[in-house]
């Protein structure tokens, strides 16, 4: 099972990465978001901290529902699915390995998207940064857990960007809450609440999903079209 | 085949009478609330709606996990009239407590854990329907919309308790220590549940009779 969740991750970052459109469309999604909501702000006036983290965590979530949809897209040109289907090993190894996968891509855009928060909103980290990227993985681990699991279920339609959104969007609220709550902190607010709450949320998310996957990928990802 | 529609025609009656009998007691048994005063009156349709609502969602999640386990179109067809009964009465469910919120808080809306998960399931459930809408193979979309049912319920209680520790403002209504509910009130409300059940599982068993009619009629069709 691990040889099967390495072999996808490794097939799916190289073709992902290496090809000419890549990892391009989501981040140039993400950053318009950037862009444009800097605009809401006035000449010399900086973004409160939670309007920025609120813009990271929604880029981030239109860059996983692109990044899911084209990693699944990946096998559906060649009919290459059913290759993976008749590999020796648990189905749940496909699920798990292109949720790291999308980890792994989620995380690079990321990189590029922090940069942009404080070049256009104006933001500074004045507070404690080990619980941001507690939650930046925690977050990240429910996104891709979930992400994986619509991505599946999305598969084969001609409109499953727009299908993933309108159900990947709800169902993420509880992530981005925590996400937004532990990030706009560090980033300056000052909150009652303590960034631990926030964190055992998201990782009750994550193992809620984490099951959820595990349990239901088997009957999204087959033969039966 | 037949019986549903029968049974159904009697709920949806029995159900339409015994709410015209609790307008009486919201009318004239229960007291008038002392600030908020005739508008509190729009809580006892408020609170079936929701309630029943919460049970339509939790109707789905058991039939999807019915379907997924026996894989009979009658759980699939239950799914789908319960999710659209749970999106029609958690968006009735939400226009009342907007109208609530604008009379007791001065707000049309507020980040509250009910109102918002309300909300939020609406939207969840509201992606079900387009999904069950959608032109697809029927066995994958019935498998799709089952694993969806399960997930989107999966949700709910961390939807709730994320919202709460953001902030509420809510009334607590059965509270440990008795609510914040008058006898009258209480006793009324809970007629009013009642009620609203019976009119619930009434529309729930026409349109499951009318899917089955529909799943019958395209058979027909397709052995042309």
């Amino acid at each position: 099972m691990v040889r099967l969740i390495a072999a996808v991750v490794r097939k799916d970052l190289t073709l992902t990465l290496l090809r000419g459109n890549g990892l391009v469309q989501a981040l140039l999604l993400g950053l318009l978001l950037f862009f444009v909501f800097s605009l809401s702000q006035g000449v010399g006036e900086r973004a409160s901290p939670q309007s920025a983290a609120t813009v990271f965590w929604l880029s981030s979530t239109f860059c996983q529902v692109l990044i899911f949809s084209q990693i699944y897209a990946l096998e559906e040109i060649t009919n290459a699915r059913f290759g993976l289907l008749l590999v020796p090993a648990p189905i749940q190894a496909v699920w798990l390995g292109k949720a790291i996968a999308g980890f792994c891509l989620l995380l690079l855009a990321q990189l590029v998207f922090l940069p942009a928060a404080i070049v256009f909103l104006g933001q500074t980290v004045s507070g404690a940064l080990l619980p941001a990227l507690l939650a930046l993985l925690l977050v990240d681990t429910g996104m891709c857990a979930l992400g994986s699991l619509i991505g599946a279920l999305a598969q084969g339609q001609g409109t499953r960007e727009s299908l993933m959104s309108i159900v990947f969007f709800p169902l993420l609220v509880p992530l981005l809450l925590a996400g937004i709550g532990v990030c706009s902190q560090t980033l300056g607010t000052e909150s009652p609440d303590d960034a631990d709450i926030w964190l055992r949320l998201a990782c009750a998310f994550d193992a809620v999903f984490f099951g959820a996957g595990l349990l239901l990928f088997g009957f999204l990802y087959s033969g039966d079209d | 085949m037949l019986k549903n529609p029968v049974l159904a025609c009697i709920l949806l009656v029995a159900g339409c009478f015994a709410f015209a009998c609790c307008q009486w007691l919201v009318y004239v048994y229960a007291p008038l609330e002392a600030t908020m005063g005739i508008a509190q009156k729009i809580f006892y349709i408020h609170l079936p709606l929701a309630w029943w609502a919460l049970v339509s969602f939790f109707v789905v999640f058991l039939g999807s996990i019915c379907y997924l386990l026996k894989r009979s179109p009658g759980f699939d067809r239950l799914c789908a009239a319960a999710a659209e009964l749970g999106v029609l009465l958690s968006g009735l469910a939400l226009v009342t407590g907007a109208l609530w919120a604008r009379k007791s808080w001065g707000i049309w809306w507020t980040w509250d854990p009910r109102l918002t998960t309300t909300l939020i399931m609406w939207f969840v459930y509201s992606g079900y329907l387009v999904l069950h809408g959608l032109e697809m193979p029927r066995q994958r979309k019935t498998v799709v919309c089952a694993v969806l049912g399960v997930v989107a319920f999966l949700d709910v209680p961390l939807v709730f308790i994320s919202a709460r520790i953001w902030r509420s403002v809510h009334p607590a209504v059965f509270a440990a220590g008795g609510g914040g509910l008058e006898p009258e009130m209480k006793l009324t409300v809970i007629a009013c549940v009642f009620a609203f059940g019976v009119f619930w599982a009434g529309l729930l068993l026409l349109r499951m009779a009318q899917l089955e009619l529909c799943a019958r009629v395209q058979a027909l069709r397709q052995g042309e």
